[in-house]
């Protein structure tokens, strides 16, 4: 190693923890031709909660589809840059690797496994781990514990529990692989507020006391910036804006473009002129 | 008392046969239940499996031999669509899936003829289609030991593989990936083993329903149309359950027989062929998902 590179490596990195998830730069392409991701970068600290926000077709999913790398299945490429999941390249893995180094994604719109009961759903969460007979039992109610309404349901199909509930099996089965980084995509999406709440404390439980490390895609600016350590504003396929959580929420422009809400308060959009509401950064 | 026994011989006869269409319907509910795929091919599977086994024997092994190579051989078939067919479309819709199906047919239809010939050759599994002296001795009443003998091998199979599906872990991995590809990859469950997985053992059902048929009917390139044969089958028993392929194939079996003799002479003779059809059309118009189909689960 010569001496220019050892200097071109910035001092403070090395002293900085590791971060878990670091995202560095990436472009992806769907199909050769859609250009969806234009050099997004980000990291996700140990033990953080960390929110990717932005409207529909921003790129959220398609960032966490990346760093999963269930992008290969859609026809998606990451063109440029690179993913890094505990200091390893994640390029050359698949889903399956990822999921035994204890990273699972929760897709968005929930995906449950409609036709087998909540609980065997969340027993094929454990699918890549040799675990069965009490010790499977054991996780089981580890999980039961952190979802008490899942318990009840147990016996019935998950295509037939509310949106809600397959929301609750969806993170359930995530957690039976027992990851320590979960991707949580739109966990808000269709549910009422007051599901949306129940879900995030359970999500920031198991943060807090199973130590997960969590990146979340949300269109749910206010509820994400409630429960984030820390948000990435993604939009065009750009990252616009980043900072601690508590900063963004406070920001003006984030408070006005995404909050709906201005010095003022409240603001009504129909007063608003279209191109101020729709220029946005860009 | 004649025409009672007639009745009972009919039945039982067409019971029997009916078995051996839930046998080539098996091959079809695997792959469907796995991967959403109506597998076009599995009929030239069943021709392939057959007559390749008839074909080792022709090469000088003895059964006892012939047998594990074949069943080796429609392993790597299995193996190698998942690899070459199914893979590269991962993704893409259930219309594209099936026309792939439809070419994978003719690929192994063309294969199996070129390096096996076009002959018909005749298979002796030791067991003849005769009737069971025993029985007719007794009761005067004519069943073959075919149908017996197809009857029991399905009956061992349908067991063995419902309790694949419902009681292994590879069993509920299975479904899952029937349910949801995507989100069984995102939980870590290897999709592609699954798939070789299915379409090995669909390989295997494939020979074993094609040594029954080839015993009865002769191993031939018609034994590609007993996959049409299923059809009325699944519709009835339902896509996705293996005990329906059973009952289905029951009810199949005996309606072609009994509607063949009994209601057959009204039109002319030659109804066998059809009524299955228009029992599966019943079907379709009453319960789309078949007796014992997945239910359509549609939330709103």
């Amino acid at each position: 190693m010569n001496t220019a590179a050892v200097l071109a490596e910035p001092a403070a990195s090395v002293a900085a923890a590791q971060p878990v998830l670091a995202v560095r730069n990436i472009e992806v392409i769907y199909d050769s031709v859609i250009l969806v991701l234009r050099g997004v970068s980000l990291e996700v600290p140990e033990g953080r909660i960390v929110a990717l926000l932005g409207g529909n077709g921003a790129g959220k999913s398609t960032t966490l589809k990346s760093i999963s790398t269930l992008l290969a299945s859609e026809r998606g490429e990451v063109t440029k840059g690179s993913i890094e999941f505990r200091g390893k390249r994640t390029d050359k893995l698949t889903p399956g690797d990822l999921v035994g180094m204890g990273m699972v994604q929760v897709m968005e719109g929930r995906h449950c496994f409609g036709h087998l009961t909540v609980e065997e759903n969340l027993i094929t969460g454990a699918y890549a781990r040799p675990i069965k007979g009490a010790q499977l039992r054991a996780e089981l109610e580890r999980i039961y514990h952190y979802f008490p309404r899942l318990k009840v349901r147990r016996e019935s199909l998950a295509g037939y529990t509310s949106g809600g509930e397959q929301q609750m099996v969806a993170i359930g089965r995530a957690m039976m692989a027992k990851p320590n980084m979960l991707l949580l995509d739109e966990p808000s999406m269709g549910l009422a507020p007051q599901i949306v709440a129940e879900i995030f404390e359970i999500v920031r439980e198991l943060n807090q006391k199973e130590g997960v490390s969590i990146l979340l895609a949300e269109q749910n600016t206010s509820v994400a910036l409630k429960y984030a350590d820390y948000g990435y504003i993604l939009e065009s396929g750009r990252i616009m804006m980043d900072g601690p959580a508590k900063a963004l929420a406070e920001n003006k422009d984030v408070r006005e473009f995404y909050l709906g809400m201005s010095a003022e308060g409240r603001k009504s959009f129909r007063d608003m002129k279209s191109y101020r509401r729709r220029k946005r950064w860009l | 008392m004649e025409d009672f026994r007639f009745f009972i011989e009919v039945l039982v006869g067409g019971l029997l046969s009916g078995l051996m269409y839930s046998l080539v319907a098996l091959g079809f509910v695997l792959i469907y239940k796995a991967s959403g795929v109506f597998n076009f091919a599995q009929g030239s599977m069943v021709f392939l499996a057959v007559l390749s086994f008839v074909g080792f024997m022709e090469l000088g092994l003895p059964f006892w031999a012939a047998l594990p190579v074949t069943i080796g051989m429609m392993v790597l078939v299995g193996m190698a669509t998942e690899r070459l067919v199914l893979r590269p479309l991962v993704g893409q819709s259930d219309t594209t899936l099936l026309m792939a199906t439809i070419g994978l047919a003719f690929i192994i239809e063309g294969v199996a003829q070129i390096a096996w010939g076009v002959d018909v050759r005749r298979l002796d599994l030791g067991i003849h289609d005769e009737p069971i002296m025993w029985l007719a001795d007794n009761f005067e009443i004519l069943i073959s030991q075919l149908d017996i003998a197809a009857g029991i091998v399905a009956g061992l199979m349908v067991v063995a593989l419902a309790l694949l599906f419902s009681r292994t872990k590879v069993g509920r991995g299975l479904r899952a990936v029937a349910d949801d590809p995507a989100a069984a990859l995102s939980i870590g469950i290897p999709l592609s083993h699954i798939w070789m997985l299915v379409w090995a053992t669909a390989g295997v059902v494939a020979l074993v329903a094609g040594m029954l048929w080839g015993a009865r009917s002769g191993v031939q390139f018609a034994l590609v149309l007993v996959a049409l044969k299923a059809l009325p089958v699944l519709i009835i028993g339902g896509f996705t359950s293996v005990p329906g392929v059973i009952v289905a194939g029951l009810i199949v079996g005996a309606t072609e027989k009994v509607a063949e003799v009994y209601i057959g002479p009204y039109f002319g003779g030659g109804i066998e062929g059809w009524a299955p059809y228009m029992l599966a059309v019943l079907f379709l118009l009453v319960r789309p998902e078949g007796l014992f189909g997945e239910k359509i689960i549609r939330r709103v």
